[in-house]
């Protein structure tokens, strides 16, 4: 068990040089900017290439499921397969407040964790937001992004991820560090636990989840496109540098009432 | 020893007068969220009222009167509207309003019984008044955010843009069209006769 925990710590620290690295990468693109409003995109020949087989994979298979999980699934179960996914997922949440400097908010997560876990029937219900602690997500991909001193829309180049689909530099990097830290993953890893009892089944019911959320606007920006590809890269790119954009601002007012309150400590 | 000072108390006068300035244009924002308002009762009104084809023409009638289109199609078609004759321009304007109706149509369709407020107005130094409005679920679900961009080209407060959740309506089609076209042989006349099949089905 040891070994395993000293395996993981090894893959961890070689995962975190890798995202070290890319978010260098994401950080030096600033000259490629979007000034035309388009989205950086060297790679979409492949990129486009994935996202067909992504398409087909999800018409055939994902698409299909979903829409079944949504019509029959219970509205009470969906919303609890949701909370209980968001618990799991609420730790890495905590880290990267940590990370951005927002102790304050990390213990919010840590609280509503251990509430959720327990009271709240190993996160299906979410007794905590009812008890006054608000839900917060948040990514690496959000954290590099709130530190990188380029525009938000700039997350280096554009990438069509196989099943996962938008992304870029930046979120790729952060999709890294986040499952480098995550907790969970490492513990289960460390207590050899099999894949098909935790990981295969957190990842096949976090992808149908996550899809049964984004059906209606998917298929809205579909309809509505002449280049769905197009639309899709432009519209991710956007709601992403949106989440960023509001981080900044938050953090910029935070530091500024801390900065106050100091000063009042010290009068 | 007394410049610092005078350049302070100049430097405050300045500030002062620039604020007194600057607040002047809030008070004329409210015209702005008064808009915002109006679409949504008119938007309310019709999905009470209307279906199917009356709906989606309703849809196209406040997309008209309260959107400036010319100006959000210019927009969208970036750096081809310069390459475009009037013809062309007035066809795809017309393809591209019914595709926006249509698309409205569609997207409310699946909507019922939720409510928009606004909550701020900012107005920005190039004519630009950013309203900050929110869809609010019935069944307590999260609000949609919604930001909408209005301005004054000539003909009185309109609608220029769109952002939900951060995704603006017209940089999103700039995106799709000027796509399109790259891949269609670099003149917007394949995209306008596309945009033309699209809103004849």
């Amino acid at each position: 068990m040891v070994e395993g925990i000293l395996v993981s710590v090894a893959g961890l620290r070689r995962s975190v040089v890798l995202v070290a690295a890319m978010a260098a990468l994401a950080g030096g693109c600033a000259t490629n900017d979007t000034k035309d409003q388009e989205v950086w995109d060297p790679l979409e020949t492949p990129n486009r290439f994935i996202f067909s087989i992504n398409r087909a994979v999800d018409v055939i298979a994902i698409r299909p499921l979903t829409v079944f999980y949504r019509d029959w699934m219970p509205e009470p179960g969906q919303k609890g397969v949701h909370n209980a996914l968001e618990n799991i997922q609420t730790p890495v949440t905590a880290i990267n407040e940590v990370v951005q400097g927002s102790p304050k908010r990390a213990a919010n997560s840590m609280a509503r964790f251990l509430v959720n876990s327990t009271i709240g029937v190993a996160g299906l219900f979410d007794v905590a937001s009812s008890l006054g602690l608000p839900k917060t997500r948040e990514d690496a991909g959000k954290t590099i992004g709130m530190y990188a001193g380029v525009p938000p829309e700039n997350g280096g180049p554009y990438l069509v991820l196989p099943l996962a689909g938008p992304s870029n530099f930046r979120d790729a990097a952060g999709l890294l560090a986040d499952y480098a830290v995550d907790p969970f993953r490492i513990l289960t890893y460390a207590l050899n636990v099999d894949w098909i009892v935790y990981s295969g089944p957190r990842a096949a019911v976090t992808v149908v989840d996550a899809r049964s959320r984004t059906l209606f606007a998917l298929d809205d920006i579909e309809k509505n496109s002449v280049d769905y590809y197009a639309a899709l890269r432009s519209a991710y790119t956007q709601q992403r540098a949106e989440l960023i954009r509001e981080k900044r601002e938050k953090t910029d007012s935070r530091s500024e009432l801390d900065r106050r309150d100091n000063l009042a400590l010290v009068h | 020893m007394s410049h610092p000072l005078t350049y302070r108390r100049a430097f405050l006068y300045a500030a002062g007068a620039a604020a007194t300035l600057v607040a002047l244009p809030a008070f004329a924002a409210d015209p702005a969220a008064q808009l915002i308002l109006d679409i949504s009762a008119e938007v309310v009104e019709l999905m009470k009222t209307k279906t199917g084809i009356d709906r989606q023409n309703g849809f196209q009638r406040i997309l008209e009167t309260k959107f400036d289109l010319p100006y959000m199609g210019q927009m969208a078609l970036g750096k081809y509207w310069d390459g475009t004759t009037p013809e062309q321009r007035a066809r795809f304007l017309k393809a591209t309003a019914t595709a926006e109706a249509r698309a409205y149509n569609e997207r409310f369709g699946q909507y019922g019984g939720q409510s928009v407020t606004v909550n701020k107005v900012s107005p920005r130094a190039n004519g630009v008044f950013e309203v900050d409005s929110q869809i609010n679920q019935p069944n307590g679900g999260e609000p949609v955010k919604l930001r909408w961009e209005v301005q004054n080209r000539g003909s009185g407060l309109r609608v220029t843009d769109v952002k939900v959740e951060g995704v603006s309506m017209v940089m999103t089609r700039r995106s799709d069209f000027s796509a399109y076209i790259q891949r269609n042989g670099g003149n917007a006349d394949a995209l306008i006769r596309e945009l033309e099949a699209r809103a004849g089905r």
